[in-house]
This record gives C-alpha cells, sequence and structure tokens, in this order.
C-alpha cells in the first residue's frame, strides 16, 4: 500500500530523518513510534508531501505518489485547527471540497458521519463554541470525510476523553475491517497494543524497529509466566521449590492471588504447573509477555546510552 | 486552480460576512459624500453672522457702509470714540461682536483696529477688510483725487500675469484634475494597506491556529497563498465597488436635488466674482464663488470617469497583487503574530513613498523623476493616476507601466510563494533575515 524508501531530510544542519525505510500493508493499522523529536512528524509530512525529502521516495500502490495520491490519503495532524469564526457543517463543506468531493457528496457524507457521531445538533453551531473534545471530534470527521484508503493520524487521542477515545478506537478498527490502511502516531501504549497490527519505531532520525507487535513482544520476552490461584500463598511459595522465583505479586483478595513467577535453570511452563497442582487452586496461567510501553523502553534506552 | 478557488471562496466570504466589513462598506463612502457635501456646502460661505459697531467720531465712513453688501455682516455706527475696555464691558455693546475704530488719521496712516469677541473665520476677516477697504479708497479718492472712483478702480486693478503651459495653453491639465488623480492613488493604497494587513493576519492566524498543515495536506503553498491574495482581493473590489455605488449614487442624488443651480453658468453670482475680479489681492486667498462652483464643475463635468475608472481597476489589480505577495509572505516568515510587525514596516515606507511621489508627480508631471516614477512598480498606481488625471491617457508610456506593474507582481508571486513554502510550516521562532534569505534560496 505505502512504501517508503531510503527518506532522508535535513533542515540545514540538524538531520530530521536519515535513511527511514518502512512498509505499510493494505487493511493494517500502522503504527509510528518514537521519542519526541524522533522525526515521526517530518516522516508524515513527507508522506502528504508536505516537506520534500532530500533523498528517497513514497511509492503509493506500487507507483510513486504524487499530489493526485493526497485525495486518497486523510491527515490528521498533531497540531491541528480549525477555522474558528467558521459554522461545524461549513467546515466540513470547505475541506471536504478540497479533498476532491462533490458539493453533492460531501453533504451526504456529512448526513453520514454527523449522524455517526451524533452531532447534528452541532451543524450551525460555530467552531469557538465548541469545546477542546467536540472540536476534535469535528476535526476527525473531516479527516475521514472523502473516505480516504489510507488514513494518517498523528496523536488521534491526545484531548479526548476515554468514552471519545473508545469511539475512535472502534471506528478505526471497523475502517481496517473495511479494507482501509492506518497509519497511528502515538504515545499512547495501550491504545498501541489495542488496535495496531505493526509498528515502526523511529528514534534519533532512523528506523531502529519494525515488525507485528507480537514479534516486538516476544524478542523481549523474559521468560516470566503468571499464575491466578486459590489458596495459601505460603502453600504457593513452598511448593515452587528452587527451580523458580517469585517475581511479584498481585493480592486480589484474602485467598486469591496473581504471582508472576520467573523459571530457573531448565525449568518450563509445565514443570510450574505440575508443582502447584494440588497445593493452590489454579484458575489461570499464561506466559507474561512485556508491554509496548516495555519494548519501547527496551529499544529506545539502549540507544539513547 | 479549483483548489486556489476554493480557498479564494472561503476567504471571500469570511471577508464578506465580518460586522466590520459591513460596517466599513456603509459608513466609509457615507463619510466620504458628507465630507463632498461640507466641500460644497460650507466651502464657499460662512455661517457666520457678525454684528459689527464702527466707532467713527469723524463720519469718514457714515452713510458709506450698507447692511446689503453682506448678508453676513451687519454694521452700526457711533458718532462717538469708544475705549475698547468699554466697549468689552459696556451692557449697551453686548450686542456688538466686534467693534471697528475709525479715526481722522486713518487716511494718512492707513492703520485701524478690530476688537472682537469671539475670533472671527478667516473669509469673515477679509469681507470686514474688503468693505472698509473699497469705502475707504471711495473717501480717499473724493478727497485726494481729480478723477472718479471708476477710473480710481481701473489704475488699481493688479496686473494678472497668467503663466501658460505652451503645449496646453488652455490649462486643460490642471491642478486640480491632478489631485484627483492623487486622490485615485490615495483609494488604491489605502484599500492596499487595508486589504495586504488582512491578507498578513489571515496568514499568520492560520500559522498560529495550525489550521495550515490540515490544509496544505490538500493544497499546495503555492496554491494556498494564490486563493487567499484572490479571496481577500475580491472583497477588497466588492468593498471598492459598494463604496463606487454608493458614492455615485449620493452625488447624482446631490446634483439632482442639493445643488442643481450650482452647475448652470447662468446661475453664478456675478456680485461676488465682481468682488473678486475688483480684489484679487485676497481673492485667491479663499474660496470664492467662482472657485466653489468650479468644485462641484469639477466633480460632476471635468473628472473623465470613462478614462480613469479602467486604468484605476487594472491598476488597483496589479497594485494589489504587487504588495499582497509581499504581505502574504512577511506573514508566512512570522513565527508570531506580533513578532512580524517590524517586518511590515518596509512595505509601510514604500507605501508612503509611492503617496509621496504622486504627490512630486502633481507638481512636476514633466520632470524626468516622474518618468521614472511611472514604470517603477512600487510607485507606479499613483503616479499613473496622477497622471492620466492631468490628461496624459495617450501614448505607450501607461501601457509600458501596466506591463511592468503585472509582471513584477507576478515576479514578487514567484518570490513570495517560495518564502510562503519554506516559511508556513515554521512556528515560533524569531524572524531573522538569514532565514529570510536560506527561504529564497531554497527551492
Amino acid at each position: 500500500m505505502l512504501e517508503v524508501r531510503n527518506i532522508s531530510k535535513s533542515f540545514y544542519r540538524a538531520e530530521a530523518l536519515h535513511d527511514v525505510s518502512l512498509t505499510v500493508n493494505k487493511g493494517e493499522i500502522f503504527g509510528l513510534l518514537g521519542p519526541n523529536g524522533a522525526g515521526k512528524t517530518t516522516l508524515i509530512r513527507v508522506i502528504n508531501r508536505i516537506v520534500e525529502p532530500d533523498h528517497g521516495s513514497v511509492r503509493f500502490d506500487g507507483d510513486l505518489m504524487t499530489d493526485a495520491d493526497l485525495g486518497r490519503i486523510g491527515y490528521l495532524p498533531e497540531e491541528r485547527g480549525l477555522y474558528r469564526n467558521m459554522t461545524v457543517e461549513g467546515h466540513a463543506i470547505f475541506l471536504g471540497r478540497l479533498r476532491g468531493l462533490s458539493k453533492k457528496d460531501v453533504k451526504t457524507k456529512i448526513d453520514y458521519w454527523f449522524d455517526r457521531f451524533n452531532i447534528n445538533d452541532w451543524r450551525k453551531k460555530r467552531i469557538e463554541e465548541l469545546s477542546k473534545g467536540m472540536a476534535q471530534k469535528v476535526q476527525f470527521i473531516c479527516t475521514v470525510l472523502h473516505e480516504p484508503k489510507l488514513l494518517i493520524l498523528d496523536e488521534p487521542f491526545s484531548g479526548f476523553d476515554p468514552l471519545n477515545v473508545e469511539l475512535i478506537k472502534q471506528e478505526l478498527i471497523q475502517m481496517r475491517a473495511a479494507g482501509k490502511t492506518v497509519i497511528l502516531s502515538t504515545h499512547n501504549m495501550k491504545s498501541v497494543e489495542e488496535i495496531c497490527d505493526r509498528v515502526a519505531l523511529i528514534h534519533e532520525a532512523r528506523k531502529v524497529a519494525e515488525d507485528k507487535i507480537s514479534n516486538l513482544q516476544a524478542e523481549r520476552k523474559m521468560g516470566l509466566y503468571a499464575v491466578r490461584f486459590r489458596g495459601n500463598m505460603i502453600a504457593f511459595v513452598n511448593a515452587l521449590w528452587t527451580g523458580f522465583e517469585v517475581v511479584d505479586k498481585d493480592i486480589l483478595s484474602e485467598d486469591r492471588f496473581v504471582v508472576r513467577v520467573k523459571m530457573r535453570g531448565e525449568s518450563s511452563f509445565e514443570d510450574l504447573l505440575k508443582v502447584l497442582i494440588g497445593e493452590v487452586q489454579i484458575e489461570a496461567a499464561w506466559e507474561v509477555m512485556p508491554s509496548m510501553q516495555d519494548v519501547f523502553i527496551d529499544i529506545v534506552q539502549p540507544v539513547a546510552k | 486552480m479549483k483548489n486556489s478557488l476554493l480557498i479564494a471562496i472561503r476567504e471571500w466570504k469570511e471577508r464578506v460576512g465580518s460586522r466590520s466589513f459591513l460596517l466599513f462598506s456603509v459608513l466609509g463612502p457615507m463619510v466620504v459624500l458628507a465630507l463632498i457635501y461640507m466641500l460644497f456646502v460650507f466651502g464657499g460661505e460662512s455661517k457666520q453672522h457678525w454684528n459689527v459697531l464702527i466707532a467713527d467720531p469723524t463720519g469718514i465712513l457714515k452713510d458709506r457702509v450698507l447692511n446689503d453688501d453682506d448678508q453676513n455682516i451687519s454694521y452700526s455706527f457711533a458718532d462717538n470714540y469708544i475705549k475698547s475696555e468699554e466697549f468689552r464691558d459696556a451692557k449697551k455693546f453686548q450686542g456688538f461682536d466686534a467693534m471697528l475704530e475709525i479715526n481722522e488719521q486713518i487716511l494718512y496712516t492707513k492703520v485701524s483696529h478690530v476688537f472682537y469677541r469671539q475670533k472671527p473665520s478667516a473669509q469673515m476677516e477679509k469681507s470686514v477688510q474688503y468693505h472698509i477697504e473699497r469705502r475707504l479708497e471711495e473717501v480717499m479718492v473724493d478727497r485726494f483725487a481729480d478723477f472718479s472712483i471708476q477710473e480710481y478702480l481701473k489704475i488699481k486693478q493688479p496686473l494678472n500675469l497668467g503663466f501658460r503651459d505652451v503645449y496646453d495653453p488652455e490649462g486643460q491639465k490642471s491642478d486640480l484634475e491632478g489631485w484627483v488623480g492623487f486622490f485615485y492613488g490615495i483609494i488604491i493604497f489605502v484599500f492596499v494597506f487595508l486589504f495586504g494587513m488582512t491578507i498578513l493576519r489571515s496568514v499568520s492566524r492560520e500559522k498560529s491556529n495550525r489550521i495550515v498543515e490540515v490544509l496544505l495536506a490538500s493544497v499546495s503553498p503555492n496554491q494556498l497563498m494564490l486563493g487567499k491574495i484572490i479571496g481577500i482581493g475580491l472583497s477588497a473590489l466588492v468593498q471598492f465597488l459598494i463604496w463606487a455605488v454608493i458614492i455615485g449614487a449620493g452625488l447624482f442624488l446631490m446634483r439632482e436635488t442639493l445643488f442643481p443651480d450650482m452647475l448652470n453658468a447662468a446661475n453664478l453670482n456675478v456680485q461676488d466674482l465682481g468682488i473678486e475680479a475688483a480684489n484679487q489681492s485676497y481673492g485667491e486667498q479663499y474660496f470664492s464663488a467662482r472657485e466653489y462652483n468650479q468644485f462641484v464643475e469639477l466633480v460632476y463635468n471635468r473628472v473623465r470617469f470613462s478614462v480613469i475608472l479602467p486604468f484605476f481597476l487594472l491598476f488597483f489589480i496589479g497594485g494589489y497583487f504587487f504588495y499582497g505577495a509581499l504581505f502574504a509572505s512577511v506573514g508566512a516568515t512570522m513565527g508570531s503574530e506580533s513578532d512580524g510587525q517590524q517586518f511590515v514596516l518596509p512595505i509601510i515606507i514604500m507605501l508612503i513613498l509611492a503617496l509621496y511621489s504622486g504627490y512630486y508627480v502633481l507638481n512636476y508631471p514633466e520632470s524626468p523623476m516622474a518618468g521614472f516614477l511611472q514604470y517603477l512598480p512600487f510607485t507606479s498606481p499613483v503616479v499613473v493616476m496622477v497622471k492620466l488625471a492631468q490628461g496624459y491617457e495617450h501614448g505607450y508610456e501607461i501601457y509600458v507601466s501596466l506591463l511592468i506593474l503585472f509582471i513584477s507582481a507576478f515576479a514578487m508571486l514567484a518570490v513570495a510563494s517560495r518564502l510562503y513554502k519554506n516559511g508556513i510550516l515554521q512556528f515560533g521562532h524569531r524572524v531573522r533575515i538569514k532565514h529570510i534569505f536560506k527561504w529564497l534560496r531554497k527551492t
């Protein structure tokens, strides 16, 4: 769907992107991660043809990207604004027309999206009368109004309350199901874990990782397992003997716990279950994967050092 | 181009829909009309009425100064000497606005004083001086000469030395018409400045509220800038048309209802003309009846709107694009709205210099400098307006000037679009000259 090849970009002497390449597949939600100032926004601007790269190219559906492709992209920048004295409807019509919709189409799409987000009452309101969250909704609608094949969202959840974050997430999941592609740049790692299929991590102008989330997590797993059980904590610890090490525990109630255990030597998950059976009542047991937060820190910190 | 059009329509709607636009569109021409009306009505006559007491103990002027000489002045006589303090304080003199002293020495010294309570208008002073001086001349001719007052007036007639242009002996290229051209030039520059500042504010607002990045994902910086300049320019044109219609209708109504007789040569105030002719020493210092009618005639008959207006429109558009591109690039390079104000100063200086050059050409239309200034795109809109109004519409010069202006406007748009493209996504920085040069070099 989108291929970024060997993109480099410098602003005077500061290097913003160094030989960055990545591929975004059709129908996936692709996370673009990285610390502040890593070069994510510059990369997004290059994809949107707002900034011209010094080197490299961007391909869209196999062909070199042109201005005509911009109509198939929906872009929600991180620092986004609206014309404060325009009405909600006027704004949506203006941006929809700018992205190539006809007068008739833009009205149909507005009806659909305003119904979907339940904001029909705001049509004639001026943007300056809206709260920040309401304005964010309008911005999101303006981004997807022309039904782009590729959606590029830079920090789409900032400023939203949890309900609206959930609403946007569900929209993105539905778009993926409909075959659309989404590039999501965010610091919200929980959302990344929940909805992204693959991610790329940019750090200090370079791409330092690109893979499926599960692969990135699997590469960094530390042999940790969690057991949720009912019973006596002392009996649990005594049962472990020398082959295992308790890392930490959550107390759910007086006789209910979740304990994370690290294997020692040749001990396996099966061995762990064997020693526990009969000592405590096991409710669930699973392998603990590192969170994306951990993966992020794990990748970024060594480079930073 | 379609995107530029959409941007232009949005800008146009925003301006035209605003209250300030409506206010400026209606109030502006009303103020101009009111000023014109006041010039017509009060330009030639004073509304002030004066009661003058002439203290003439020796009876020099008795029965010579008549009240029907001037409706605005009433003269009364006292045959005794009155001190100024007495005139100031005595109850019986409170009805008089001024006291004129005539003593026996006046025929020799030609010195007298008028004591007033409130300072009179310059015209009132001239009228009193005129009335008294004429009557004294009659007395002097009676006493000291053996020829009649008519013969005296013939002798007294000053030399009327008329300086005439050998190429324009009829004086068709008059200064007054030149001033009308200058007025047109001022209108161009006032609109260019007002709407140029609107462009600047609009660009910097889009930068500060970050809508610009959303727009740039759909339109190129050049399209955005061009759309903005066109949209705001169209609103300027609409405003100008509203001004033209209101002022035009107002002038028409004034001609039909308030001043129909002033346009008729038969209605000239012959008496006032006579006064002026007899006393040219001060006749040219204030609006006489003839000049008053000349002004009305200038507006209604001598300004060749059909010649001036088409060129006005073309130079308006050219000048607007030229300066509009400058304002847009300043707006795009600004880090914050307040930071870039200093960069507006050079543009304002250019505009002021352009106005001054118009004034210069008004006085020296044939000078080599005037020839140069009419080709310079910074100054040509106002200079050409002055020259056109002075009657220089024939020849290739104006078309060359127009061509240079439009080529320069396109060149300026190209330069501005480079600054715009490179500066529009820079936020919160302090503008430095070196940034501007870097942005100009970058493609």
